[in-house]
């Protein structure tokens, strides 16, 4: 029997996150995510250069409904020591008015101590209040200047201020849409008319877990997939999927025991692999591994 | 004034020519409706429409206030629907007279006017010749080739008197009503140097008339004024549940036949003519307007499986639906082909020649009811799209029709941001009309004063103003608003997304395209690179676009000069399919694609992309 294997025109675009000594940062190492020149998994017809990165979620404050370090720079070092994680994502929740209000000065020191604790790269969210990250996130961005972060979210109510400071200080940007491939098409076209090239942006989808949206969010990533190996650059990049936010969030997460919990999280992550994400952000450290195995398992032949 | 007890106050308001803005028709849905309790009592329905401070304040909506007593009532500037203010004179003279030159060339119809008037001096009777007095008006029509068939018995009554006194001269008008001619109206003497006959386009959101002098062809006047349903409800949709309201569609048909009355009479002042000379009158209109006219229910265009009453009317005399010409004088309806595509499409195909033409070429109407037909002499397909208002200034925060003092042409320096513009008769700026809107839209977007998703670079507060007040007839400056923006990109989405779908649907591609006419009330050009800048029109060669003006209206004129065009129209009307979009799942997609200036999919505009 013979196979009929796609020919895609186009590509998923690489993104490098964290700079080198030799490319001007402090990082160990540099993460490389998508470059997909196939869909999911299908060795056969295309490459598959970058296996899906999984980022630990880490806050400046301690998380009120699900548990974490009261230090962060504690809590960075365990995951990059005991955890063995490639990759952290930082969110500075404690920017936000109603979380403790933390000044623009504060943060950009914490990045910097951050920075300095670990030689992971780094992923650095906002609190989700526009106004607050808009002052925020830039001085972030220039405290961490060089280090090639990744650096989020914009939307498109709101993307023209971090779009600057990311184009600025050298960094990459999420770009956030709400489980609507227009609008994340519209709003890669509009930070890179800034002047930001594709090449540098991740898209946030917006997803749902399992049971709640899963399939929708599936399909949204499937078609943009789709889209960018037709060859449309404006949604050829790759994707960044908050897996432990939305996980935790279930009911069934969080009231069956943690066991429970923690396959949500790691079933929510596996079906978003073969949806095409490309960076997972999550939590629970038993469930990463998990997914890590998986991921393994996927790539071993 | 005095209005029965529950009547709402935005009821009565509308009995006393007061009109307040009323986007749903009363439903106490859009809350445009605020207006100050100064005295009196009314009962309220309940509506979350109102903050606690505007309560406070005597703040109640119009339609769900109903008259209990003795009111004063305070109606503050923005809930006024203020068609003074967009138009001083409410019935401004059209831009254009004669059709744009790219309208295929007139008298391609055979002159022969709905109406015409006929000088007869007939032969006393004698004893030798004593046949009676209507046959020997037969005879002598007979011997010039006119075959009567019909004569109205008011007619016969008078014709022995009149005969008689009028020293057997007398001049008939004859107007062909339905295949069959018929003496409309005998007068003494030769009156048949005067007879006139009007076009009108009646549009869900603005009215257009002609004056026509059906001798000589020539178009003596033309008028354009906002159609005064508005205060009823913005779309058709609201016009219809609203005709269902107690009396709603009386006060709908009045709406629409004072306002033509008006331009009439406004008309043949101005040219001295008088009302008996005007014997007939063509109507091209969308379904729900023609039928609202005729006060005829139109409740079922709205609903499953959406049915108009009837596509092809008969002729019926103008005074049966209040319109005053000569009392006897005519009134024709344009056929329409659908409840969402009318006649006004018909009279469009049939002036820009779409169902003539050898390769295939689109016609783009773009008004409130946004209409597109694809086609060729082989076929002829419909679909209509909801844009709104804002093509047409209506609903915009310095929006007017394309009348004197109009902004019509804008440029924006990309260094400083200053602006030059060019009005409509070269007036002191009173507002912006459609084309102004694309220029400016598209001028922002070149200069990067708005993204692609329409919102203004920091600084401006999401305001930027186009003329200064002291340079403008205006008391407030000319600006143009996120909001407005906003307003126009849902409009033009609605238009590109229907004739994308329609064509994709037909399985061809815009490229296929080798002609596309451009329709709709936009002065006297449209910049059809700035259109395709702001992704209105498709990003093809501007060769292929063809600008027509007002087609309806056009077509309207053909109709009202020719029986010939007649005849045509009704032949395009049967012959037009209509593809009714909001059942096609591939519309929606579309639509959202296109919430983007110039679209999502830069592909489909080569020359914009960078």
């Amino acid at each position: 029997m013979e196979l009929m294997f796609e020919k895609w025109a186009g590509a998923v675009s690489v993104l490098n996150i964290g700079a080198t000594k030799e490319e001007g940062g402090t990082r160990a190492k540099t993460i490389q995510i998508g470059g997909e020149k196939t869909l999911p998994f299908l060795f056969a017809e295309g490459a598959l250069p970058h296996k899906p990165v999984i980022a630990f979620e880490i806050w400046d404050v301690p998380p009120q409904d699900w548990p974490g370090e009261k230090d962060v720079l504690s809590w960075a070092e365990i995951c990059a020591k005991d955890y063995g994680a490639e990759l952290l994502c930082l969110r500075l929740q404690g920017s936000h008015p109603d979380f403790g209000n933390k000044s623009a000065a504060d943060q950009a020191k914490l990045v910097v101590q951050l920075l300095k604790k670990v030689s992971l790269p780094l992923v650095i969210l906002g609190c989700g209040d526009d106004t607050k990250d808009n002052l925020v996130l830039p001085a972030c961005c220039e405290a961490a200047r060089g280090e090639r972060c990744l650096i989020g979210s914009a939307t498109q109510d709101s993307y023209k201020t971090l779009t600057a400071a990311v184009l600025a200080d050298g960094h990459n940007i999420i770009a956030e849409s709400p489980i609507d491939i227009n609008i994340a098409k519209q709003l890669n076209i509009l930070i890179s008319d800034m002047g930001l090239a594709l090449e540098r942006i991740a898209v946030n989808p917006t997803i749902g877990a399992l049971g709640y949206g899963l399939e929708y969010a599936y399909s949204i990533m499937e078609r943009a997939r789709l889209a960018g190996l037709s060859g449309d650059k404006t949604l050829a990049c790759p994707f960044i999927c908050f897996v432990g936010q939305e996980a935790w969030r279930a009911k069934e997460a969080k009231e069956a025991g943690i066991e429970q919990g923690i396959l949500w999280e790691a079933i929510t992550a596996t079906a978003l692999i073969q949806a095409g994400a490309d960076l997972l952000v999550m939590r629970h450290p038993k469930a990463i591994e998990k997914v890590k195995k998986y991921i393994g398992g996927l790539f071993r032949s | 004034m005095e209005v029965a007890k529950d009547t709402t106050i935005l009821n009565a308001a509308i009995s006393a020519g007061v009109y307040i803005k009323s986007a749903c028709g009363g439903d106490g849905v859009c809350g445009q409706c605020k207006v100050i309790l100064k005295k009196g009592k009314v009962a309220v329905q309940p509506a979350g429409r109102l903050s606690p401070e505007e309560k406070q304040a005597g703040i109640h909506l119009a339609c769900l206030s109903e008259v209990h007593g003795d009111l004063e009532v305070e109606i503050p500037p923005e809930s006024k629907l203020d068609f003074e203010k967009l138009t001083t004179d409410a019935y401004s003279a059209a831009e254009e007279i004669e059709p744009p030159a790219s309208i295929i060339k007139e008298g391609i119809f055979k002159h022969s006017p709905l109406a015409t008037k006929i000088y007869l001096e007939l032969p006393q009777p004698n004893l030798n010749d004593k046949i009676s007095d209507l046959e020997r008006l037969y005879r002598q029509l007979a011997k010039i080739k006119v075959p009567i068939s019909q004569i109205s018995l008011s007619n016969i009554k008078r014709l022995g008197e009149l005969l008689r006194d009028s020293d057997w001269k007398v001049t008939a008008t004859l107007a062909k009503k339905d295949g069959v001619t018929e003496i409309v109206h005998l007068e003494s003497a030769d009156t048949s140097g005067k007879n006139f006959g009007m076009c009108f386009d009646i549009g869900t959101t603005t009215i257009s008339a002609q004056l026509v002098d059906l001798n000589s062809k020539h178009t003596l006047g033309a008028k354009a004024a906002y159609n005064k349903q508005a205060s009823f409800g913005s779309d058709v949709i609201t016009r219809i549940i609203y005709a269902r309201e107690k009396d709603g569609l009386e006060k709908l048909h009045n709406a629409v036949a004072e306002e033509m009355n008006r331009m009439i009479q406004e008309l043949i002042k101005e040219h001295n003519i008088d009302l008996n000379d005007v014997n007939c009158v063509v109507c091209a209109g969308n379904t729900t307007m023609i039928q609202l006219l005729l006060e005829i229910d139109p409740s079922y265009i709205r609903k499953e499986p959406y049915v108009p009453t009837a596509n092809f009317l008969p002729v019926i005399r103008a005074s049966e639906v209040e319109i005053n010409i000569n009392p006897r004088g005519l009134l024709f309806c344009v056929p329409g082909v659908s409840s969402y595509v009318g006649g006004d499409v018909s009279a469009g195909v049939l002036s820009c020649g779409l169902n003539k033409a050898k390769n295939l070429s689109l016609l783009i109407d773009i008004g409130t009811n946004g209409e597109i037909v694809l086609g060729n002499k082989d076929f002829l397909v419909a679909s209509a799209a909801s844009a709104g208002p804002a093509f047409e200034g209506s609903g915009l925060s310095c929006g007017m029709r394309a009348s004197a003092g109009a902004i019509e042409k804008v440029k924006i320096n990309p260094k400083n941001f200053s602006v030059e513009y060019k009005t409509i008769g070269s007036a002191r700026a009173r507002g912006i009309c459609g084309s102004g809107y694309i220029d400016i839209i598209s001028e922002m977007l070149r200069t990067g004063l708005i993204d692609k998703l329409g919102r203004m670079k920091s600084g401006y507060n999401k305001e930027f103003i186009i003329v200064k007040k002291e340079e403008a007839d205006s008391s407030a400056d000319i600006i143009i608003s996120e909001a407005d923006i906003e307003n126009i990109k849902r409009a033009k989405a609605a238009i590109y997304s229907a004739a994308s779908a329609l064509i994709r649907h037909m399985g061809f591609d815009f490229k296929d395209l080798k002609k596309i006419f451009i329709a709709g009330g936009f002065g006297t050009s449209i910049d059809i690179e700035k259109a395709i800048t702001i992704g209105l029109l498709p990003g093809l060669n501007k060769s292929r676009f063809v600008f027509v003006g007002n087609s309806s209206l056009a077509g309207a004129r053909q109709i009202l000069l020719s029986e010939e065009a007649m005849e045509k129209a009704e032949k395009i009307a049967k012959k037009i399919t209509y593809l009714e979009l909001s059942v096609e799942p591939s519309y929606m997609d579309e639509y959202m694609a296109a919430l983007f200036f110039p679209h999502t999919d830069l592909n489909r505009f080569p020359s914009i992309r960078h």
